[in-house]
């Protein structure tokens, strides 16, 4: 089931945070299932760059794959190709579907092109950093750690 | 990975130097070495930045010390303000955390014939037509497309390509690091996708801490150092901060994907996946180098491009040409970058490779990659503040050959987080607090502008001592703003 970043943000229960980096932003996320910690990770990062999710329209889909047999590169791989995808089409995302087999990730993003009247950016983040990245399993379900270059 | 405080050691070398001994931890080959002051080490302390010091002193072929300037903070695998110099004769390694994502990074200024009473009539009028010109902020393409061919010979050739079509002068190129061109760069290293990012970003701002500033000469320090450069006080400028944009973040990102089973591969073990290297001679090190190079080669056009723009909104606002204006380069230096130099480590002349990660050459007097109408006061060194209150113009000194591999400081460095500082400015007008003190400030994102206040650094003056008084680079003129604008 994909997961809705309007609905999460909606309903006060947004599963993602940020945390100080001299420099740059730290985002955490935490979820029970592997899956949606990638969804809401999508979620924090598009919440770094623009400064409400809730305009962005689910009007188009865009699926990725990606494999890999590190939890962490893959989660970096997954938040690099939506960043790719900003930087070079212009698009932004507000949900995300991802299903997770073997190492491989299907993963669907959910948005439209970046419409200046509609969107307020709010930083350009140059990249997703490997400093400090984390996925992790805790007692009640798992939890992620990024930083992004701004 | 919280934002704890530094508890490791530090010992007082003399009175802006301590040191982090390799004792500290089993796999430092070399000692750490941070250039500051009492004042301002109690700030370096709040965070990670003297651990990632530590960290860097980790890697194969490492020479003398894992360096920090006074503007250190905590980045992401190297510090912010970081030097270290490998050999490859010693199995170095070239790191491109070492270099940032924003290869090439740096800092040019432009002078001109206005003085301050010239322009502050227009002032309103020009930072407007400043913002309506150049493209500032997140994902805003420039009016200048390069495609394939044409961006491959920008790749290899850099500011001269731009100069050979009419947006520059050749003493924009005399006047650039390095000539504007690092040699040995490969576009066929790039990926498509930095290559597509590349495109349409020549010739644009960008956001974060990048800026277009429109500054007056301050106060002079160094008279004979200051007239060399064309300085004097009251003098109008313009300071443009920017680097390699999209196309330099995406080819650092290839090279750390390249390079995440590499270093096992080589046997080299680190406590950071952030300082991924390869050693220089090896398949996956020269890609990188390659690689590096052609961004380093599009960060000066991208400079020269922004200031062909500011020439550009001078002659339109004052009714006269750029060279009417004389509107010349005083100088272009680069803060992110790894390059190929000549240092003497313990009486032996080395070739090293030298990683400024946040920190800027500072060649001395005489050093012969000084252009010659510097050679006698030493390399000009531009130190960008905050939009407050200040930036610096330096000049080179002999030290930095003697303690920091020719290298000095890049700026003021950054005091609060972006999450603070936004905090902080909540309710506020930075834009209106701005303009009481005399400085018109136009960004595109208001918290971006939020985040960049001035209480957001350190102050600059401060930095800009220690790197004087510890002889790597001496005071030439203070830099104040008053026209700003911003991603």
């Amino acid at each position: 089931m994909g997961n809705g970043c309007d609905a999460v943000v909606k309903f006060s229960t947004k599963m993602y945070e940020t945390f100080e980096h001299t420099a740059d932003l730290g985002l955490r996320i935490r979820s029970a299932h592997l899956e949606s910690l990638f969804e809401e990770a999508g979620c924090a990062l598009f919440s770094v760059m623009v400064e409400n999710l809730g305009t962005i329209q689910p009007r188009e889909k865009c699926a990725f794959s990606k494999s890999g047999d590190d939890l962490e590169y893959l989660l970096f791989d997954w938040l690099n190709e939506l960043l790719y995808r900003f930087d070079s089409e212009h698009r932004l995302f507000g949900r995300f579907d991802v299903e997770i087999q073997n190492g491989r990730l299907n993963g669907s993003a959910w948005g439209e092109p970046w419409d200046r009247k509609r969107h307020v950016l709010t930083h350009e983040v140059k990249a997703i950093t490997y400093h400090g990245l984390k996925v992790q399993q805790t007692a009640d379900g798992w939890m992620a750690e990024i930083i992004v270059d701004i | 990975m919280g934002k704890d405080t530094y508890h490791g050691p530090l010992e007082q070398v003399d009175q802006c130097c301590w040191r982090i001994p390799k004792s500290y931890k089993p796999g430092m080959r070399v000692d750490g070495l941070i250039f500051t002051d009492e004042g301002l080490l109690e700030q370096i302390k709040k965070d990670q930045a003297p651990e990632q010091v530590a960290n860097v002193a980790y890697l194969p072929g490492i020479q003398y010390a894992s360096l920090a300037m006074p503007d250190i903070h905590w980045g992401y695998g190297f510090c912010i303000g970081g030097v270290c110099a490998t050999d490859p004769e010693e199995g170095g390694v070239i790191s491109p955390g070492g270099v940032g994502y924003d290869i090439n990074c740096g800092v040019r200024l432009v002078r001109s014939d206005l003085f301050y009473g010239d322009v502050k009539p227009h002032l309103r009028t020009l930072v407007e037509e400043l913002f309506r010109q150049v493209p500032t902020g997140v994902g805003k393409s420039g009016r200048f497309h390069f495609k394939d061919k044409e961006l491959r010979r920008l790749l290899l050739e850099g500011s001269r390509f731009l100069v050979d079509r009419g947006l520059g002068s050749n003493s924009d190129i005399d006047y650039t690091e390095a000539k504007g061109r690092l040699d040995g760069a490969d576009p066929d290293a790039l990926s498509d996708r930095a290559l597509a990012r590349g495109v349409e970003q020549c010739g644009t701002l960008g956001s974060g801490n990048h800026f277009l500033e429109v500054q007056v000469v301050d106060h002079v320090f160094d008279e004979p150092a200051a007239q060399a450069m064309g300085l004097k006080k009251d003098l109008v400028c313009v300071m443009i901060h920017s680097g390699s944009r999209g196309l330099g973040y995406q080819v650092c990102d290839d090279a750390l994907g390249m390079l995440r089973r590499v270093p096992e591969k080589y046997g080299i073990s680190l406590p950071d996946r952030q300082l991924a290297c390869a050693p220089v001679n090896s398949p996956e090190g020269q890609k990188y180098i390659a690689a590096m190079r052609a961004a380093a080669n599009f960060a000066w056009c991208n400079r020269q491009l922004l200031m062909h723009q500011a020439r550009e909104v001078f002659a339109s606002v004052f009714g006269r040409s750029w060279q009417e204006l004389q509107m010349n380069l005083v100088y272009d230096v680069c803060h992110n970058i790894a390059k190929f130099e000549e240092h003497t480590v313990q009486g032996k002349l080395k070739k090293l490779w030298v990683h400024r990660k946040g920190a800027t050459r500072a060649f001395p007097p005489n050093h012969p990659e000084v252009p010659a109408q510097y050679r006698k006061i030493g390399q000009p060194v531009l130190i960008p503040g905050d939009m407050g209150r200040a930036s610096w113009v330096l000049a080179g000194q002999q030290g930095s050959m003697e303690k920091t591999f020719g290298t000095t400081c890049h700026g003021a460095g950054r005091a609060m987080s972006r999450t603070a500082a936004f905090e902080e400015a909540a309710g506020r007008r930075i834009d209106k607090e701005l303009e009481a003190r005399g400085v018109i400030a136009r960004a595109q994102s208001r918290r971006g502008l939020a985040e960049e206040q001035p209480k957001a650094y350190k102050n600059v003056d401060d930095v800009v001592d220690v790197v004087d008084r510890a002889g790597l680079s001496r005071k030439v003129a203070r830099m104040r703003p008053i026209g700003v604008i911003k991603g």
